[in-house]
């Protein structure tokens, strides 16, 4: 048994500890992809807790199934999207704002022109299909390898690398053509 | 066959995520290092901007906090769960217990009443006899159930005859002389409860008055006719016994009949006497 498995298998039985751990664990990651899938804050925070509390609800009826905890997060994180995105009668977007594009390093050249990179990048993610954009969240949001974000999303290895290759392909191509 | 572009740049974007540069990762594929150059460099620019986006203090400390209300809230419902089950659990413990001591009590009692003086459940049967004797409404009750437990005594005496165990044939006489007893005396202390009761007093008490009140009349009526219920089952008992203890007589071993037929005089001079005792009305 897997340390992992190990510290859900505890929090199945209602160990509150375990869970905790578990939160501490996935929290930031979660915040992360929800945020790149929405570009808003405010929103992501509401959602990051909601996946939280859906999670310590249904935790008691969850079956290890040999895959990461995290795919079962994601799983809980995307379905809470989807609701609510629907709930808002909006379409997936990603608006990044500079409070969160703030980008450490020792040289402010170097920071600012990364900057303004990745603001233009992040203008052309929105225009990219749900699929890449959700796939590009797991892999840079969350963090997952290509196998995990292939479990969390029910799609094959070689579908999630390609809808990544083809998302990062796009955005570059939109990003030359602003040239 | 040659490698898929995509699996290529998958294997690029694994090393430039674990900090590689983007050059360590194209070294090992210098062919498509022109076409894959350009989507690492985008790559990295959202790995960095990825790990730029992090939940405020105030939004994690506000969340760390209801989180913790929530595990509060639910170990207290666990916990109020579980009390209500190991109360519902001792519950279940103490009804089963408390049927299967009736179960186990009215087998026992059920069992015990076939059982003989040299089987471990008789003194239970002796002790069910005793508490029916204790529970009977009335006296005359009482004297009814002696007559008849006087019976059961020598229905034993007669198995015991058969089995050849002339210890017990003098103990079960003992006892079948102690139940006539008992009816006497149930009859004598009926007699005497029957008597009005008089009020305390201090001055010496006036001679009995030899005219009967009406109701003293019917209340010796209602004695008279009792005793005279009490004599006939006596009888009647007397007999069932007798022959009883007579068919057992002609069955049993030879060495055992001198002693059988001593137990069958004794006991037909007990019902004799307790016959008589009923008849003349006092105890003896």
């Amino acid at each position: 048994m897997s340390i992992e498995e190990y510290v859900v298998s505890q929090a199945i039985k209602g160990d509150g500890q375990a869970f905790g751990q578990l939160y501490e664990e996935h929290f930031d990651k979660i915040y992360r992809y929800i945020y790149l899938r929405l570009g808003n804050q405010a929103e992501a925070e509401d959602l990051t807790q909601e996946v939280f509390v859906k999670a310590l609800e249904a935790i008691g009826s969850y079956k290890w199934r040999n895959l990461p905890f995290a795919s079962w997060l994601f799983r809980i994180a995307h379905n809470q999207i989807i609701d609510y995105l629907r709930k808002q009668g909006k379409v997936e977007k990603v608006d990044w704002d500079d409070n969160i594009a703030h980008i450490d390093g020792p040289n402010p050249a170097f920071i600012a022109e990364q900057k303004l990179e990745v603001e233009k990048l992040a203008d052309k993610i929105e225009k990219l299909s749900p699929a890449q954009r959700e796939v590009i969240s797991l892999r840079f949001g969350a963090e997952l390898s290509t196998a995990e974000a292939a479990k969390a999303l029910g799609k094959s290895p070689g579908t999630v690398k390609a809808l990544q290759y083809n998302g990062i392909a796009a955005l570059r191509k939109m990003m030359l053509g602003d040239r | 066959m040659s490698q898929k572009i995509e699996d290529i740049f998958n294997e690029c974007l694994e090393c430039l995520l674990k900090g590689e540069s983007i050059e360590d990762c194209l070294k090992a594929y210098p062919e498509q290092a022109p076409e894959l150059e350009p989507l690492l460099k985008t790559s990295s620019a959202l790995i960095q901007k990825s790990a730029a986006i992090q939940a405020t203090p105030e939004f994690k400390a506000r969340a760390h906090s209801q989180l913790q209300k929530m595990l509060y809230a639910k170990r207290e419902k666990a916990e109020r769960k579980a009390r209500i089950l190991i109360w519902h659990r001792k519950w279940a413990v103490a009804m089963t217990s408390v049927l299967l001591i009736l179960f186990v009590g009215i087998g026992t009692v059920t069992v015990s009443a076939n059982a003989l003086p040299d089987e471990p459940l008789y003194p239970v049967k002796l002790a069910v006899e005793q508490a029916r004797v204790t529970l009977a409404f009335s006296d005359t009750g009482k004297a009814k159930l002696h007559t008849q437990f006087a019976e059961r005594r020598a229905g034993e005496m007669t198995e015991m005859a058969r089995q050849g165990k002339i210890d017990k044939i003098s103990i079960l006489t003992e006892e079948i002389a102690k139940h006539l007893d008992k009816v006497c005396v149930v009859e004598a202390t009926e007699k005497i409860a029957k008597v009005p009761s008089k009020a305390p007093t201090l001055t010496p008490s006036p001679p009995p008055t030899p005219a009967l009140t009406p109701s003293s009349r019917a209340e010796t009526y209602d004695g008279e006719k009792g005793a005279e219920k009490l004599k006939i089952t006596l009888s009647q008992s007397k007999a069932e016994t007798l022959d009883t203890l007579r068919n057992a007589l002609d069955k049993a071993p030879e060495e055992l009949k001198p002693r059988l037929k001593q137990a069958i005089a004794q006991v037909a001079k007990d019902y004799d006497e307790t016959i008589s005792i009923i008849e003349s009305g006092s105890s003896p």
